[in-house]
């Protein structure tokens, strides 16, 4: 037995800090393997400490009463390794998430409220009045949470964890003011048997489940902010179990267009984490197959620059789909080219009673280029694109007049980097959203029309006094008048600055439109700060 | 004037030139801890450093308790896990426990005070037993350990307390006062522990609950064990946006053991430490980026100064003349306490302070003639 596994001669946790010091990366390399490899690991890495409960399939205490995503285990695993000293090779590690992922994983359904926080929307803000938001969700995403199922025991398992790992848990804020102990046992750890309690059935269930190869062909749509529409396709061939190699074309709105290959593994039966490399970049895919096998859905974004990224659907090649239109919005009145993209697009387009195909100008399989006109219409309308059998909905609308403004995210945090340090500068993306705000005249009501992601100006205003003193608009960053994209400044202390501060600032986004009638802005907030050490794969 | 007379006036005179004298020739000190692992002896008469003891280990959190004969500082440090004795005229360690025992992790947030005749070490246990594949946290206990114990002290006695204390100090007639939930005394030689502040448990109706942060076990110059409080106080609608923030103090007087509940100011500002300026019941200052001298029965901010950088910890002159600004980074900042006029800076050899408590006092002839 390894001297280190000796609970006795346990020295101290390194600080959990240390994780950041692991690129939590590459887990999509590496082969895939048997069941009986995954056991070998546990047995030979892991039975040090955990006990032995049943053979074959192998059960140790802990690990077998727990289930979460790939992510969820790799950062379980990481902490066997930095804070108890567990020893495992890389190699050996991403074959255990994998075997982990596999028999004990999370399903669709579960999963399925906290994708984001897989997919890095690192701006995208939980609900606030949650049960957990200060129990639990203060240090890190609720979604941290809700990707796990295990029992009571284990739950409780893990507050006796928490509070002996962090003994400052019931001192900070949030934790000093109430009985953080007595009320995580007795209160919180209820409510988390009861909402995220272990379920084996719906597990064995989707175990159980017919599963198809994600091997061939599929068409791809998707949305990035700051370029705008992309499409595209990719092929998958699989090369061994679960292990697939990649190529991808596509092209964006703009007229940009891109190609690259990589790998992909897909885990629990519909976990898809591809790495690809188009052009310069690195891109991953953080995908979740539907449940009938035909359809991904999910983002693809800059490895070294999360915020940046496609919103993406991939459906099969072979299914018969409308999954994009190109404008998404039609004025009043208007006669104008309409692209629609999808796969097998077969038979008459219809664009309801207030559109008119005028002309086809063009068509494939997968793209039909139209001229359209529209009536004239006093409010805004949704407008449901059919070819055929299949149609879109939600994403074209016919308008009068954009009354309102939104930009999204309405807040986001960007963070400094660069200039030689070890962190990339984190930057910050914008869009702006139009609304017919409907007869009441207001915005935010229940008769507002959501119109489309519309082209705006962009620009940068200080956020308050002392914003405005500090001259944070000087220092903090620049947004792309075009794009919405901000970069911040550089890491590091600038001596222009008061105290020789860091570029730190607090700003205002304000999206500036001008349509006929009137010209139109909205503004969001952006908070520019110092870099986050440590980035795991579940904030 | 006779010649008599004009000597008794001398003489009286110089008298009392000699007095004033004695008194400078028991400066004031300081002991402070730095990173990496500085114990700092400080003469603040002038402002020099008489020594700079090594501890035998990291210095966070760097809560320091005096002896009563200012002879020893006791430090916790080594990650909250470790307390150290150290002989301040001479950087002696005289006395050392780890926490821990065996797979028992014990932590203490700084919880460290010392008997009144000096026999005792007190402090708090925050237990966590480390298992082969989970962990098991286990009840905390108020510790007593024996001063003479040497460097692998062992507690003497253990009782069980509430969760959550903090700082904790020894008043006169040896109870010591725990900084936790609520405020509680705690009979050192039975365990017999009273709630002598009620906080958490006041539910004090229209108000929040307090929300209290310390770590810093200020006050003895000031014969206090103090800790600040915010809290918001509401209007019929019970709507936060509405309320109204006040910064209050809960204070037990180490002398007699009466206690006091008040608020202070309004809340303007984040402020770490705060206490009463010696012999000033009415005066309460308190430090982050800011610098704050308040008038506590009208409610007033008296003065308000922009600080160059944060400070954590305050402390005064034993005569609160004077006050030092310590914690974060390396130097203490010394201000007028009447004017809030900045005097001058004391660095420090070393890295942050960072959470480290000052401790301020009288200095006894055997340190401030000890060897240099
Ligand atoms: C050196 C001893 C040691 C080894 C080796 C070890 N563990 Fe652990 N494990 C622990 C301890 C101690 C805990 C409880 C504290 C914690 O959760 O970090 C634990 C807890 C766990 C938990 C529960 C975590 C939670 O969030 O509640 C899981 C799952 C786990 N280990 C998996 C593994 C796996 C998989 C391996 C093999 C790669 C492994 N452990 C190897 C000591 C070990
Ligand atoms: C003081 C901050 C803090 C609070 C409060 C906190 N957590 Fe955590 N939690 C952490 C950190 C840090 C980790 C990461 C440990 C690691 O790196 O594996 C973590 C990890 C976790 C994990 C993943 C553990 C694993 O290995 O699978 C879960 C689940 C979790 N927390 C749930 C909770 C719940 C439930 C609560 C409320 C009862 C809570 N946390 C409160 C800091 C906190």
């Amino acid at each position: 037995m390894i001297k280190s596994l000796n609970p006795l001669s346990w020295k101290g946790a390194k600080a959990i800090g240390v994780a950041s010091l692991i690129a939590f990366s590459g887990y999509v390399a590496g082969d895939s393997q048997s069941a009986v490899e995954g056991e070998d690991i546990l047995q030979n890495r892991c039975m040090g400490c955990h006990i032995p409960e049943a053979q074959n399939p192998l059960q140790l205490s802990r690990i077998s009463h727990q289930r979460k995503t790939p992510e969820g285990w790799l950062m379980t695993i990481t902490r066997m390794q930095l804070v108890h000293g567990a020893v495992i090779t890389d190699d050996e590690r991403q074959s255990l998430v994998k075997y982990l992922a596999d028999t004990q994983g999370l399903t669709p359904e579960e999963s399925a409220p906290y994708r984001y926080v897989l997919e890095r929307r690192l701006n995208h803000v939980e609900d606030t009045g949650s049960e957990l938001k200060e129990m639990c969700a203060r240090c890190h995403s609720e979604a941290r949470v809700g990707l796990q199922r295990r029992e009571q025991g284990e739950w409780e398992k893990l507050v006796h964890f928490h509070l002996g790992q962090w003994p400052s848990i019931e001192f900070s804020a949030m934790g000093r003011d109430r009985d953080w102990f007595g009320i995580a046992l007795n209160e919180t750890v209820p409510y988390l048997s009861e909402q995220f309690g272990l379920d084996k059935k719906v597990w064995d269930d989707w175990q159980a489940a017919e599963k198809s190869s994600l091997a061939g062909s599929w068409r791809l749509a998707g949305h990035r902010p700051g370029k705008g529409a992309f499409n595209g396709s990719m092929t998958a061939e699989e090369t061994a179990r679960d292990k697939y190699t990649l190529t991808l074309t596509g092209e964006y709105a703009n007229g940009e267009k891109v190609s690259g290959k990589g790998e992909a593994i897909l885990y629990s039966g519909y976990e898809w984490r591809a790495n690809l490399n188009i052009g310069e970049e690195s891109y991953k895919q953080v995908l979740a197959m539907n449940k009938s096998g035909k359809e991904l859905n999910g983002r693809m974004f800059l490895r070294n620059q999360e915020p940046l990224g496609i919103d993406l659907q991939a459906v099969r090649a072979d299914e018969s789909r409308v999954l994009s239109v190109s404008p998404t919005y039609i004025e009043s009145g208007k006669t104008v080219d309409l692209t629609i993209q999808g796969v097998n697009l077969t038979g008459n387009v219809d664009l309801g009673e207030h559109i008119k195909v005028l002309k086809t100008t063009g068509q494939t399989k997968d793209t039909i280029q139209l001229k359209v006109r529209a009536d004239k219409v006093s409010r805004a309308e949704p407008v449901t694109v059919k070819v055929g059998e299949q149609k879109l909905e939600d994403t074209l609308t016919l308008y009068r007049s954009v009354d309102h403004v939104e930009v999204t995210p309405a807040y986001a945090v960007a963070r400094v980097g660069g200039a030689g340090g070890s962190q990339e500068k984190v930057k910050a993306v914008f869009e702006a959203r139009a609304y017919d705000v409907g007869d009441d005249g207001v915005a935010g009501t229940d008769d507002d029309v959501f119109i489309g992601i519309m082209p705006a100006q962009w620009e940068l205003q200080a956020f308050d006094e002392i914003a405005i003193r500090d001259r944070d608009l000087e220092f903090a960053g620049e947004i792309d008048r075009e794009t919405g994209v901000f970069t911040p400044g550089d890491a590091g202390p600038n001596p222009d600055r008061k105290y020789g501060t860091n570029n730190a600032g607090r700003l205002k986004v304000v999206a500036n439109l001008n349509t006929k009638s009137k010209s139109l802005s909205a503004e969001a907030e952006l908070l520019v700060t110092v870099q986050r050490w440590n980035n795991p794969p579940i904030r | 004037m006779s010649l008599n007379t004009i000597i008794t006036v001398l003489i009286s005179a110089s008298l009392t030139l000699m007095s004033s004298m004695s008194y400078a020739e028991q400066p004031d000190y300081m002991v402070v801890v730095n990173r990496p692992n500085n114990l700092h002896v400080i003469n603040l008469a002038t402002e020099t450093i008489d020594r700079t003891c090594e501890l035998p280990g990291d210095s966070a959190p760097g809560t320091v308790a005096m002896s009563p004969d200012k002879l020893t500082a006791y430090v916790l440090a080594g990650r909250f896990g470790k307390i150290w004795g150290i002989d301040v005229r001479n950087c002696d360690l005289t006395f050392s426990t780890d926490l821990s025992n065996g797979n028992i992790r014990v932590k203490s947030i700084a919880s460290l005070a010392v008997s009144s005749d000096g026999e005792e070490v007190f402090t708090v246990h925050n237990p966590v037993r480390i298992m082969n594949d989970h962990y098991e946290v286990l009840d905390t206990q108020f510790a007593v350990y024996k001063a003479d114990a040497g460097l692998q002290a062992k507690p003497v006695r253990t009782y069980p307390v509430p969760r959550q204390i903090n700082i904790i100090q020894t008043a006169d007639d040896g109870l010591v006062y725990l900084s936790g939930p609520d405020v509680y005394s705690i009979e050192p030689k039975t365990g017999k522990i009273e709630t002598v502040i009620p906080s958490r448990t006041a539910n004090r109706p229209g108000f929040s609950q307090p929300d209290i942060l310390t770590v810093w076990p200020i006050g003895r110059v000031s014969d206090e064990f103090i800790r600040m409080y915010s809290i918001a106080k509401f209007d019929e609608s019970g709507d936060p946006d509405k309320a109204e923030y006040f910064w209050g103090f809960e204070q037990v007087i180490l002398s007699t053991g009466k206690t006091n509940v008040t608020e202070f100011a309004p809340l303007e500002d984040v402020l770490f430490t705060g206490m009463h300026r010696p012999g000033k019941p009415n005066e309460f200052y308190g430090v982050l980026t800011q610098l704050k001298r308040f008038d506590v029965n009208s409610q007033k901010v008296i003065k308000s100064i922009d600080l160059e950088r944060t400070y954590y910890c305050i402390n005064f002159s034993t005569d609160g003349s004077k006050l030092y600004l310590a914690g974060t980074y390396n130097d203490i900042a010394v201000y007028d306490a009447e004017t809030l006029k900045k005097l001058g800076n004391i660095v420090l050899p070393g890295g942050d302070m960072s959470m480290s408590t000052s401790q301020v006092f009288s200095s006894p002839k055997e340190l401030s003639n000890a060897k240099k």
